[in-house]
């Protein structure tokens, strides 16, 4: 009787759903503003960061522009109201010294939270041949690999430093593929922005390594608001990878980023982003707000951008990673994983909009939905009426798990030119008793099972991401689906 | 949500002499009067409006008498579609009794215009019950001003023998008339009926017709149900189609478009009962300056439904085309298998599309897929015929017609399909010699 007892409740153990594993708060002292928002709040972050003359006043045209704004309601999700005058719009870790020079100088507490996230930071980073600008909260605390960055005069710092080494590079590109008039939430990002990465490779350079950068909120009632900017001069190429994780705790934060490629002729820019924000409990009490504007200009003839994005965490999604394809031959690509499971939802897809001749995109998303959640495809094709011969291919693929969550696709396909070849598909459909039958036969049990079926509907995404982060986010996808089936 | 508020204005002080005595028609008629007053026409801003404006429409001052609506008996004949059919014959939005041919049809089935059937139960408790849904600015102006329309009702196990065609023509005799007709269809348990419903203009004149079709079928019934629209190159055509559908009934619907300025067709259909079945076609071929809009929405909301859908267009000069496939499955409605297809051919380098099939999926164990495509004729295809001596436009021709055969292959009145493969053929560029 006793051992039926103990059997049955290491079953059920191991059916309980698992914890957030990234859920902790770090105990650092912050730095932070009163919450509240106010044109005052602008010039005081501008002053903070020291910023020169012409970003506040970007700063102050973004804000007095967000003023006339109203939240967009178009998406398909349920979202609280947010009081902006309750946000703290800035929180930097307290530091010794006016910035660490070396892995030596950084807080041990924060390594300590790196560590706990699998940041590959310091020997592990060198060995993945990785280098991270890791940006605690707001402020950026640790480089590496500048040097063999230097070398090849590639730029690769935090924002604020970059206003102060290249404000010229800033003044050309920050606003010119996400203006601050683009949306509610770029706009107020303008406003208010921390800081984020600033990335410059110059013509005909092929970074050599991957550049990684992982976002981490912490204190609490904190926005984050980073900007990153990545420029990819005449024939040069750059990876960049981006991975987040946040503390378990109960309040919504907002997140609302932005992200501005440019690639020049011949360029090529490779983004990945692994999302593994805190999605709330079970009843959907906490979890991040996760508002992104991300957009890539094609500007150059043959220039390549290739977004890729497994999307787990955060209570709600609005992320449309777009680019542009001005310049002729110009490539777009975005792949895309992803999962919602109890009260989570996503709003998530893509927009290419073909501007120059004999440009191509790819679109490849999957969404995989359990619990409760709602999971929507939203995407946009639109080839201008100067885009000859442009080519258009997507592919959207919802896979449901449990009777009690929701599925959605809404792609739009606007098409000016008559030269233009664009196709469509999406399938829904649950994972079939077969599949699931059969490798239960062959002795895996219903999870693991599930694990694989899913990593299989994924693959086309996930081939995509580089080594490290592929093996990264499959394990991701298993652990947010736990329990979702048995 | 913001609507054009002063679009309301010239029609809302408007009446109609239809049915003042009836208590729930006027009672529906009060109700629409103030939904349209608060709202107006639906604006560009709201998503289902998105690509189609109504603000032209909004700026004519329309007429709402037909001034004159005498007509040649031959031309009555010409416009058509079917000899071998029963007729309800509407001219400038009144009912023809001259024109019509109903007295001869079976036992069991009732085909009257709509100002003759107020009475009938079947009317009072279907008229205006589906429609609100969608679009409900034009909804509520077509119930507020409704003044004629077409009432077929067939008992239980009725099949009839013939096709019912419903023809609605505009003379041109008045300038810029505005028509708000309102069709009730309900089918008894296992009955089954073809209707053809055919909207022409006759002349190029600018007129605007707002039409609502509500379909009831009951258990096991079986409706294939036909549209040919060839309203005149000035029209706004803006029509309604909305069906409700009993377990194991079937509704097929076709649609072919081929006129007016400005059309929109919004088809519906809620499959209420299990193995309830549908199925939309439809073929749009927007030229000149055409702007064809085609919205569709099928709810699954119980378990073991089946839908299918396949939209074609043709798109040259400056035609413009507008696509909106749904497919909502609701929540338990498990077991659905959904199929939508929407594919467009574009001719001319001034045409546009902008096509958005859009699922919304609340149940897990489903079969849901959906399609879309836009591209132009196979070189390797033209060069073929060519070089069997085709001219350029005849094998272009000929592709095109391959194109849209697909959709008009479907139709299985033998009558019906050979007058639309020429109508299809009319609306391409004229060969010189016969193909």
């Amino acid at each position: 009787m006793g051992d039926q007892v103990d059997s049955m409740t290491q079953q059920i153990e191991e059916f309980v759903p698992s914890e957030y594993s990234a859920g902790f708060v770090t105990d650092i002292e912050s730095e932070s503003l009163p919450p509240g928002l106010s044109e005052e709040t602008v010039r005081q972050i501008s002053a903070i960061k020291g910023e020169p003359e012409f970003l506040l006043e970007w700063r102050l045209k973004a804000y007095r522009h967000w003023l006339t704004l109203e939240t967009p309601e178009w998406a398909h999700v349920d979202c609280p109201e947010i009081d902006y005058q309750e946000i703290s719009y800035y929180s930097a870790p307290k530091q010794k010294t006016d910035g660490p020079k070396s892995l030596d100088e950084v807080d041990p507490e924060l390594l300590r939270t790196y560590e706990k996230l699998g940041v590959p930071l310091d020997e592990r980073a060198r060995l993945a041949g990785v280098a991270v600008d890791a940006v605690f909260d707001s402020v950026s605390v640790a480089n590496t690999f500048q040097d063999t960055l230097a070398e090849r005069g590639i730029i690769f710092m935090p924002f604020s430093k970059a206003v102060h080494a290249h404000p010229e590079l800033i003044k050309q590109y920050l606003g010119s593929v996400v203006s601050y008039r683009d949306n509610f939430y770029a706009a107020l990002n303008s406003a208010v922005f921390s800081d984020g990465s600033f990335v410059y490779i110059p013509k005909g350079v092929r970074c050599p390594m991957e550049l990684s950068t992982y976002f981490r909120i912490n204190a609490s009632n904190t926005g984050q608001f980073e900007r990153t900017l990545i420029i990819a001069d005449d024939d040069s190429y750059v990876s960049y990878l981006e991975g987040c994780t946040a503390p378990m705790r109960d309040e919504n934060q907002l997140h609302a980023a932005v992200v501005e490629l440019v690639a020049h002729d011949r360029a090529q820019i490779k983004y990945s982003t692994v999302q593994n924000w805190y999605p709330g409990d079970e009843n959907g009490v906490g979890g991040i707000f996760n508002f992104v504007t991300k957009r890539a200009m094609c500007k150059g003839e043959s220039s390549k951008v290739s977004w890729t994005q497994v999307e787990t965490g955060s209570a709600i999604t609005w992320k449309y990673p777009s680019v542009v394809l001005q310049g002729d031959n110009s490539i777009g690509e975005f792949y895309s994983v992803a999962v919602t499971n109890n009260r989570q939802q996503a709003d998530t897809g893509t927009k290419m909009i073909h501007l120059g001749k004999n440009t191509s995109s790819t679109i490849i998303s999957k969404g995989i939905s359990a619990g409760r959640s709602q999971n929507a495809y939203r995407g946009l094709v639109k080839i201008g009426p100067k885009a000859e011969n442009a080519r258009n291919y997507s592919e959207c693929d919802s896979l449901l798990m449990g009777d009690r969550c929701a599925a959605h696709t809404f792609p739009y396909i606007e098409v000016k030119n008559p030269t233009a070849q664009v196709e469509h598909e999406a399938s829904t459909s649950k994972i079939s008793e077969d599949q699931l039958f059969y490798c239960r036969q062959r002795g895996l049990d219903v999870e693991d099972a599930v694990s694989m079926i899913v990593n299989g509907f994924c693959k086309q995404v996930m081939r995509e991401l580089p080594m490290e982060f592929a093996v990264e986010a499959q394990n991701l996808l298993g652990l947010s689906l736990e329990g979702s089936v048995g | 949500m913001s609507r054009m508020m002063e679009f309301a204005t010239p029609f809302s002080t408007l009446s109609t002499s239809l049915g003042q005595d009836v208590g729930w028609l006027t009672s529906l008629r009060k109700e629409a009067s103030t939904y349209f007053k608060q709202h107006g026409l639906p604006a560009k801003k709201e998503e289902d409006w998105k690509y189609t404006s109504l603000q032209r429409l909004g700026q004519v001052v329309w007429e709402h008498t037909s001034k004159d609506s005498t007509i040649l008996a031959a031309d009555v004949e010409a416009v058509k579609q079917l000899d071998d059919a029963y007729h309800l014959v509407f001219i400038d939005g009144v009912y023809s009794d001259v024109y019509s041919e109903v007295a001869s049809l079976p036992a069991g089935v009732i085909a009257l215009p709509l100002s003759e059937s107020l009475d009938r139960v079947e009317v009072s408790t279907h008229f205006g019950q589906q429609a609100i849904i969608d679009s409900p600015g034009l909804t509520a102006l077509n119930i507020m001003l409704v003044s004629e329309g077409a009432v077929i009702i067939l008992d239980d196990n009725v099949a009839i023998d013939k096709p019912i065609e419903l023809v609605f023509i505009n003379t041109g005799n008045t300038s810029d008339l505005a028509t708000h007709l309102h069709n009730v269809v309900v089918l008894g348990e296992g009955s089954a009926v073809d209707i053809v419903e055919t909207h022409i203009g006759l002349t190029d004149a600018a007129y605007f017709a707002n039409q609502i079709t509500e379909v009831v079928l009951a258990a096991d019934s079986y409706l294939k149900h036909y549209v040919v629209q060839q309203a005149s190159k000035a029209a706004f055509h803006i029509t309604h189609l909305s069906g409700k559908q009993a377990k194991n009934s079937i509704w097929q619907t076709h649609s072919v478009a081929l006129g007016g300025k400005l059309a929109r067709q919004d088809l519906h259909t809620q499959l209420l009962g299990e193995a309830a079945h549908c199925v939309m076609d439809g073929l749009y071929l927007p030229r000149g300056e055409q702007h064809i809009d085609n919205h569709t929405r099928v709810d699954h909301a119980v378990p073991n439904t089946t839908s299918e859908e396949l939209y074609k267009g043709v798109l040259d000069e400056k035609g413009r085309a507008v696509f909106n496939g749904k497919v909502v499955v609701h929540q338990d409605a498990q077991k659905t298998d959904a199929k939508q297809q929407n594919a467009n051919l574009l001719l001319s380098r001034r045409c546009e599309i902008d096509t958005k099939p859009q699922m919304e999926i609340y149940a897990d164990d489903v079969k849901c897929a959906h399609g879309s495509t836009v591209g132009q004729l196979d070189e390797a295809q033209l060069f073929f015929l060519r070089a069997r001596g085709l001219t350029e436009l005849e094998a272009r021709n000929l592709l095109t017609y391959a194109f849209v055969s697909e959709v008009i292959d479907q139709v299985t009145i033998p009558e019906l399909r050979q007058s639309l493969t020429t109508l299809v053929e009319k609306s391409m560029p004229a060969v010189a010699a016969t193909t």
